[in-house]
């Protein structure tokens, strides 16, 4: 132990409160002698000086090595770090309708790892703010076009049995608001209209296999018992393939703002359609027309025709690694480093993902990383020697039902720039010289 | 490029080929057509279940079979209850009247504060009436490519497709901060003041003052924007007509593979112009403990219900209600007394609902919210 024990006045105190919150006298007695001899300890340990070239953090002894951590009874829920506090969701005003009930919290998907988002952390898009229900009193009622309509308390619908699948959650506004041209040096803010989870429900085919569903339902409406009673209308076909209504998220369950203790799941569609704090499923032969998939969530083109109903999120990627958040500015010439990103499809599952670093002029391919699973998140990987030259670095993903990323121009061509939704141009970061990092669009 | 279908189905021959491949052509089980042999709704794919998976993830058919009786069948009241909104064909929209001037009146006193003077918007609420609405039908061809041009106009009469969307919309979701507060009367009273200031008609009449809307004219509305979008989603073909839709790519743009000079020259590059930094709390990514404001006191009980139920239309003045931390504001609701502020606050004032809306609230509760706003504004 030549190390230098700092163990300051305060350190003693919070050993000293460690030992207050037990109940046990011998515990108190043990810990209180303890601490008694470890601060003997450090005023006999001789300090070691510190050399030019040493680094302190190594030299130094540091408080949390040389005093007892936090007791098991603290935080019964954990919490991160609180160094992690910037890793947080963030807001903007020009993202609101008037208010922070009828608004969206971006994900900070510049700090995400893997495929999953904490449950914390995950993106939270709402209408008429975050309803907190008790789940005793809440139910779910199906009816319309069955032959029998029903009720199921949240104990009932979770006898059902259940899947566990992995899937993303994006408004399909994410980075609508960059069809103009970009508008916000973030990854953060440019694409953080989106999360990840896993999560776990039931199919609603399971459900309707004893409902007696009529030959001539087409659509499925989707109504949440929260303030703003969103509706939205699903068609029969996804209902019947892989729709779920969930009840957990990443092993526990829903978080009030991803609509505790039910949502509608639709994998791959729409996040709007995803139905939170969902009350009710009625079936019908016509589509039910709500605000939310006329007034809004639908795109106009050029020519003053509006697509409808457009619910699949096209496939899409973006480099995490490096983000305007996330420079390159601390790496030195001839530095290998792993470029990574996130590629992701409603219609599929990705296939593959080609890195440019001239701005989509030439393409090379990046491996994909971890699980590539179907309507989910996927990493990519590129390992680049970095050379301190100026870059746009671009990336492009394709899945296995044929789709791969148009370019900004090419999609503009088909959708001008009035679409506010369903933007899925290939994404260029311009890298400098000294390694910043900014949000461009190439128009070639 | 968008690519031939035909790699999808090679799973299945690998199947009869057997050995190592078996297991990756299970793992791989993937269509573009469901069990019945019509194409993937959304222009994708499906992953048929085979062998007890479906793509990569394990599943016991068992579960598919059926044979489940949990729950209760819902009553006829239970549905009546419930079943909340109003279809195209009146499915839902029940009998009831109100004039526009009555929906003048409520406009003005429950619905201004947020969407200005005859619906012209305020802040970033919504507007909901630019104009004439068969006029600005022709704006939806707008595009905003070069600077300091107009946009397409999207309120309700130049681009909602529906009437019935409206009165269900309002009936559920307005006023925002007090859903569900509004009378059958109140609404068609709203929806006939919507129709004038949006300058429609009904059958070829105007709607002056004293026209009075009700269910059966409000069926007769036809909302100039109604053949505005594709895919015609209507009748039997409706869910066939999106699927032809979606499968077809070039209705919303697929790139192609290139690999080498992919383009002519040097890259045209669009940098952002105006930065928009509002961002709260500022981007950060240091890792250093928080600062704490030590002096701050824990949060009040009527700072907590301030937050919860008061804040979205007292934050700001623009609802009209005095703003918190608005001294003249409040000094000028307190020159009536305290009394009469708590007494409207519990019971209700100009656009504010009784209790704020949150009727779980004790009388308590509500002074207790009201003695913190006023220590707030001072």
């Amino acid at each position: 132990m030549n190390k230098i024990t700092n163990l300051s006045k305060n350190d003693l105190a919070n050993a000293q409160e460690t030992a207050e919150q037990s109940s046990r006298r011998d515990f108190f007695r043990k810990t209180a002698a303890y601490s008694v001899s470890a601060l003997a300890a450090a005023s006999i340990l001789s300090p070691v000086k510190v050399n030019a070239g040493d680094d302190p953090a190594i030299i130094e002894e540091q408080p949390w090595a040389t005093s007892l951590g936090d007791p098991v009874t603290k935080n019964q829920y954990g919490v991160p770090s609180a160094y992690e506090h910037n890793n947080i969701r963030r807001t903007s005003e020009l993202l609101s309708s008037g208010n922070w009930q009828a608004s969206i919290s971006m994900c900070p998907i510049h700090e995400s790892e893997g495929i999953i988002t904490p449950n914390g952390l995950f993106f939270n898009r709402v209408h008429g703010g975050v309803a907190h229900i008790d789940p005793n009193k809440h139910r779910l009622m199906i009816h319309g076009l069955v032959e029998k309509p029903i009720v199921l308390t949240m104990e009932q619908l979770k006898r059902y049995p259940s899947v566990t699948r992995i899937h993303f959650i994006e408004c399909p506004a994410n980075g609508g608001p960059e069809w103009r041209g970009p508008q916000f040096n973030s990854l953060q803010f440019s694409k953080g209209m989106m999360s990840s989870a896993q999560w776990t429900g039931v199919y609603i085919k399971t459900i309707l296999k004893d409902l007696g569903l009529k030959p001539e339902a087409l659509w499925m409406l989707a109504e949440g018992g929260d303030s703003s009673h969103m509706g939205r209308t699903v068609p029969i076909d996804k209902v019947l393939d892989d729709a779920m209504i969930v009840w957990g998220q990443n092993g526990e369950a829903l978080r009030p703002e991803q609509g505790y203790p039910i949502r509608l799941l639709l994998p791959g569609w729409e996040g709007n359609l995803c139905v939170k704090w969902l009350c009710r499923l009625e079936f019908a032969s016509e589509p039910f027309y709500a605000k939310e998939e006329t007034a809004k969530y639908t795109v106009l083109k050029p020519d003053g025709k509006a697509i409808q109903h457009f619910y699949p999120l096209e496939v899409n990627s973006v480099i995490t690694n490096p983000c305007p958040e996330k420079p390159w500015t601390d790496l030195k010439k001839g530095d290998l480093v792993e470029i990574s990103g996130l590629a992701w499809s409603g219609q599929g599952t990705i296939e593959g993902v080609d890195i440019s670093f001239d701005g989509g002029k030439n393409w090379v391919e990046a491996s994909l990383e971890g699980l590539v699973l179907p309507k989910s998140w996927t990493r990519f990987s590129y390992m680049y020697k970095y050379e301190g030259k100026s870059l746009l670095l671009s990336s492009r993903a394709r899945d296995d039902a044929g789709f791969i990323q148009p370019s900004v121009k090419v999609e503009r061509e088909v959708m001008g720039v009035e679409s506010v939704y369903h933007r899925n141009a290939i994404a260029t970061w311009e890298v400098t010289e000294k390694g910043e990092v900014n949000n461009v669009q190439v128009l070639s | 490029m968008f690519k031939s279908y035909h790699k999808l189905f090679i799973s299945s021959v690998l199947v009869v080929a057997g050995t190592s491949s078996t297991i990756f052509a299970a793992q791989s089980s993937v269509s573009n057509t469901y069990d019945n042999g019509k194409r993937v709704i959304d222009g994708g794919v499906t992953y048929p279940v085979t062998n007890s998976k479906t793509a990569s993830y394990h599943i016991n058919e068992e579960t598919l079979k059926g044979g489940y009786a949990y729950g209760k069948k819902a009553t006829e009241n239970e549905i009546k209850a419930w079943d909340i909104d109003v279809m195209p064909d009146g499915t839902g929209l029940p009998e009831g009247k109100g004039t526009v001037e009555e929906g003048d009146e409520l406009y003005e006193a429950k619905c201004v504060s947020c969407h200005g003077d005859f619906g012209s918007g305020s802040g970033s609420y919504p507007a909901l009436a630019k104009g004439n609405a068969e006029e600005g039908v022709a704006t939806l061809k707008n595009q905003r490519t070069k600077p300091d041009t107009d946009g397409p106009i999207r309120v309700f009469g130049t681009y909602w497709p529906q009437a019935s969307t409206l009165w269900w919309y309002i009936k559920t979701g307005m006023p925002h901060a007090a859903p569900m507060s509004l009378t059958d009367d109140e609404v068609y009273a709203l929806s006939a003041y919507m129709l004038s200031i949006n300058e429609m008609t009904i059958d070829g009449e105007e709607l002056d003052d004293e026209y009075e809307l009700d269910r059966e004219k409000f069926l007769k509305i036809k909302m100039p924007n109604k053949d505005g979008f594709v895919p015609n989603i209507d009748g039997p073909k409706g869910t066939d007509n999106m699927r032809d839709y979606m499968s077809n790519p070039k209705n919303y743009g697929n790139g192609t593979r290139c690999m080498k000079n992919c383009f002519e020259g040097e890259p045209i590059l669009a940098k952002i112009q105006t930065e928009i930094k509002e961002f709260s709390p500022p981007l950060s990514t240091v890792r250093e403990l928080p600062k704490v404001d030590a002096s701050a006191a824990p949060a009040s009980e009527g700072a907590k219900i301030y937050e919860a139920s008061c804040a979205v239309c007292h934050a700001t003045d623009a609802m009209g209600a005095p703003a918190m931390g608005d001294k003249k504001a409040w000094e000028a609701v307190l020159k009536k007394g305290i009394d009469s502020v708590y007494k409207n606050a519990i019971g209700g004032i100009n656009a504010m609902p009784p209790k704020g809306g949150n009727a779980n609230l004790t009388d308590d509760q509500l002074k207790a919210t009201v003695d913190f706003m006023i220590d707030q504004s001072k």
